[in-house]
């Protein structure tokens, strides 16, 4: 099995480098942005039978803190 | 008092913390990031560091090893428990501590003298302090606490906010927060008092280096 985990900042919790690159490119276009936040991706690859409760468990407990990270789970379909 | 200072790979400052220890009076053993029995300490140091080369967070894979789970037993038994710098990172992500520290607010790694004022607190490790208002190094790129707002309350309704950035004559404002901390935080503790982060480096303050990191170790003596 394979999925892409997305983890991002929690809203309301500062993302000092969404807002310089933010900044950067309001400069660059000359037009306003509204919110830029950046995060991490991971690409997982896993074959177990428990593979998506594994997967969840990755995501939660290791790659993102819940204090001030959310996370997003993209699985990827079998036939692709 | 017998201190074990603990190191994870990618640690820096356990020679530092190792010499104010010994310094302060304290007897100091090194603890693999392997061991599982913290039984013989009094107190265990976590140093500052890159631990796991920061990566993923700081302080986040450090809470994956056999030492974490002892220090959690070692928590139960009410044993002290100091962070500095990556070892208040690594006590957040472990939850022994509240909140997280998230990237400075000017993207920067900061490395600079700075003034922090003891707050009255129900922290153990500080009672004896005399000098409210203390001088010493930061250095860190991942040092702006942050927490949610019940958390927030909580930490100031129970006395845990134990150290906040001030300038020389401890007046605690936006001018002296060097990276965009709540409240200018700069340490907290445990809702039992025996558990300390905070992000300045006293063990860079000491002997040759400045008195003011000797006064924060009073409790070593």
């Amino acid at each position: 099995m394979k999925a892409t985990i997305i983890v991002k900042p929690k809203k309301g919790v500062l993302d000092p480098q969404g807002n310089a690159i933010k900044k950067v490119a309001e400069n660059y276009f000359g037009v306003i942005f509204g919110e830029i936040r950046s995060g991490k991706y991971f690409e997982v690859e896993i074959e177990h039978e428990n593979a998506k409760n594994i997967i969840e468990q990755l995501a939660s407990k290791i790659l993102s803190n819940e204090i001030i990270e959310d996370y997003e789970i993209i699985y990827e379909s079998r036939n692709s | 008092m017998k201190v074990g200072i603990v190191r994870f790979l990618g640690t820096n400052c356990d020679y530092d913390c190792e010499f104010a220890a010994n310094y302060m009076g304290a007897q100091t053993k090194f603890v693999w990031h392997e061991q599982t029995n913290l039984k013989e300490f009094d107190c265990i140091i976590l140093p500052g560091g890159f631990s796991y080369g920061d990566y993923l967070r700081a302080g986040a894979l450090a809470k994956f090893t056999k030492l974490a789970s002892a220090l959690i037993e070692f928590d139960k038994y009410g044993g002290y428990i100091l962070g500095i710098c990556n070892g208040f990172q690594i006590l957040c992500e472990l939850h022994l501590l509240d909140g997280a520290l998230i990237t400075n607010v000017n993207l920067r790694f900061i490395h600079k003298q700075v003034h922090i004022k003891l707050i009255p607190s129900i922290c153990k490790l500080t009672q004896n302090i005399e000098k409210k208002i203390l001088q010493m190094p930061i250095a860190h790129k991942e040092g702006n606490f942050y927490c949610d707002e019940t958390t927030l309350k909580k930490l100031n309704d129970e006395n845990r906010i134990v150290f906040k950035y001030c300038d020389k004559d401890g007046n605690v404002d936006i001018g002296s927060n060097p990276n965009g901390s709540l409240e200018n935080i700069a340490g907290i503790c445990n809702k039992k008092g025996n558990v300390l982060g905070l992000m300045p480096h006293p063990e860079r303050a000491v002997s040759f280096l400045g008195q003011d990191g000797e006064h924060f170790f009073n409790f070593l003596r």
